[in-house]
């Protein structure tokens, strides 16, 4: 299996070398590696350290929210930017993008915002109990 | 036994974290070999799906001389692409979560113990690195941002090799212990189910507030979609439109003829009044986009089957048909023999029961069943026979 796996990946470069060209490619491929590891990894781990100072009964609901905020956000970037818009073209992102996106972003912390408070209410009900 | 799954940021990937390295300073417990096997086998599986999608694509786009793609069922490609593209998006969070998990991996002591170590490291770099580099170019492609100074298509599937390739070797090497902590069951309290969660709902989110593009009964939903069924001239979505191909005056001009040529028993050139002259058929099909949009719509034209019976055509005719558009590669496109013969397939002269809006390719566009929208070609004169 892993020589199959290093005949494809040999394939591939010589597929990148003959149809794509590796002056172009490259800084991409290799950037893509090095800007998630030394910037967003980096950006997340600081993230992390700042969300400890939360008190640990939201900590959980805090971390998650904005762990899936910054998915959403990776993917709905290139929208919101619209860097992609033509005017011949209306079809082509039609949508109110940043206001879509403001949406979802809040319809996460609502369902962060319900979840500390469900489990809120749930901690005082068994403590009177 | 072990009853606790090994943690990813001890010296060894046994002990304890150890501070005086890197590695050892990320103290939380969720970069843990569980929650990165959980996830490696959810991106095992994802990556897979892509792969064998992402070539299912090229392919039906770059058929070799041996393949012969079925016109049925109608709506394949799109379930395919669909699946290509949306899947695509909701792998994002799976991938961070798992690069984020397996991160102070990255910082283990000594870097290189070995030459198979270092071979080993290479691989798993071409693996991050072409994940992250599909990932990235798929969204900004579905966004129409060409950022990147290579044309997408290509460097996308040649990029794919690479990265199932590095993913065999990857599962090669981790299956024993990806093998071993799933079926382990851990005795500590490590958060693992909430962080999945977390990604799995990450993933669902996007792919909720996307999957409308194409599965229609949720396009309300899908309010981070590139596309919304539905919105575009005749309630279709366009990708190029008629100025942009500049094509405008000829597909106007009164003189517009279709030209059925090649190896044929004689020569036809029929006028818009000779097409409409002709049985007129509907047929309710997807335009199912490359970049993971479809949308349905009634047409209603001409069949290039009758169109070439009309011009003698031989049975295993294969047919290329030709845009009025001077320069770009999706200007022509082939129509083998399943497709041609398919009753399915028309020579559109209207759509959603008006005449096609030039930017749906006035006077004449080809629609055919399970088929990528680039290759239903727009502003037809030429029909040629080889």
């Amino acid at each position: 299996m892993s020589l199959a796996g290093a005949a494809l990946i040999g394939w591939g470069v010589y597929g990148i070398v003959a149809n794509v060209g590796v002056g172009g490619w490259a800084p991409w491929f290799a950037g893509a590696a090095v800007l998630h590891d030394g910037v967003l990894v980096p950006l997340v781990l600081v993230a992390g350290v700042l969300t400890g100072f939360v008190p640990a009964a939201y900590r959980g609901a805090v971390r998650a929210a904005l762990v899936i905020a910054g998915c959403v956000t990776v993917v709905a970037l290139p929208m919101v930017l619209g860097e992609g818009r033509r005017a011949d073209e209306p079809s082509r992102l039609p949508l109110p993008y940043d206001r879509n996106f403001a949406i979802v972003l809040a319809f996460v912390a609502a369902v962060a915002v319900t979840s500390v408070a469900v489990r809120g209410v749930a901690r005082r009900r068994r403590r009177t109990r | 036994m072990v009853r606790r799954a090994a943690p990813l940021n001890g010296p060894s990937r046994l002990g304890p974290a150890d501070p005086r390295t890197v590695a050892g300073r990320f103290t939380s417990p969720l970069h843990d070999e569980r929650i990165a096997a959980w996830l490696g086998i959810a991106l095992g599986i994802s990556f897979t799906s892509a792969f064998a999608t992402g070539l299912v694509s090229h392919f039906m786009q770059h058929p070799q001389g041996w393949m012969a793609w079925p016109s049925r069922p109608v709506n394949l490609y799109r379930v395919t692409q669909g699946v290509h593209v949306i899947g695509g998006l909701a792998t994002v969070p799976l991938l961070l979560a798992k690069l984020w998990t397996v991160y102070p991996r990255l910082w283990q002591w000594p870097p290189i113990r070995s030459a198979a170590h270092a071979a080993r490291r290479a691989a798993v770099f071409a693996l991050v690195a072409g994940s992250v580099f599909q990932l990235v170019t798929g969204v900004l492609n579905i966004a129409y941002w060409y950022a990147f100074p290579f044309f997408f298509t290509t460097a996308h599937y040649w990029t794919a090799y690479i990265v199932f390739g590095a993913l065999l070797i990857h599962i090669a090497d981790e299956w024993d212990r990806t093998r071993r902590t799933v079926m382990t069951r851990p005795r500590d309290a490590v958060g693992r189910r909430r962080f999945l969660l977390t990604a799995a709902g990450a993933s669902g989110l996007i792919a909720a507030t996307t999957v409308g593009q194409t599965f229609t009964p949720l396009a309300r939903l899908a309010v981070l979609a590139p596309r919304r069924p539905g919105v575009g001239p005749q309630r279709l979505p366009v990708n190029k439109s008629a100025a942009y191909a500049g094509v405008v005056a000829a597909a106007r001009d009164p003189g517009w003829r279709l030209t059925v040529t090649g190896r044929v028993r004689r020569e036809v050139a029929l006028s818009m009044d000779d097409l409409r002259a002709l049985p007129q058929r509907s047929a309710r099909l997807p335009i199912a986009c490359v970049e993971g949009w479809s949308a349905e719509a009634d047409w209603r034209g001409v069949r290039l089957r009758d169109v070439l019976a009309l011009a003698g055509a031989p049975a295993d005719a294969r047919v290329r048909v030709e845009s009025l558009e001077t320069w770009g590669i999706y200007r022509t496109s082939d129509v083998a023999p399943d497709h041609w013969r398919d009753p399915l397939t028309l020579l559109a002269l209207e759509v959603n029961g008006e005449p096609l809006a030039l930017d749906h390719g006035y006077p004449c566009r080809l629609i055919a069943p399970n088929r990528p929208g680039v290759m239903q070609t727009k502003w037809l004169y030429r029909v040629v026979v080889t």
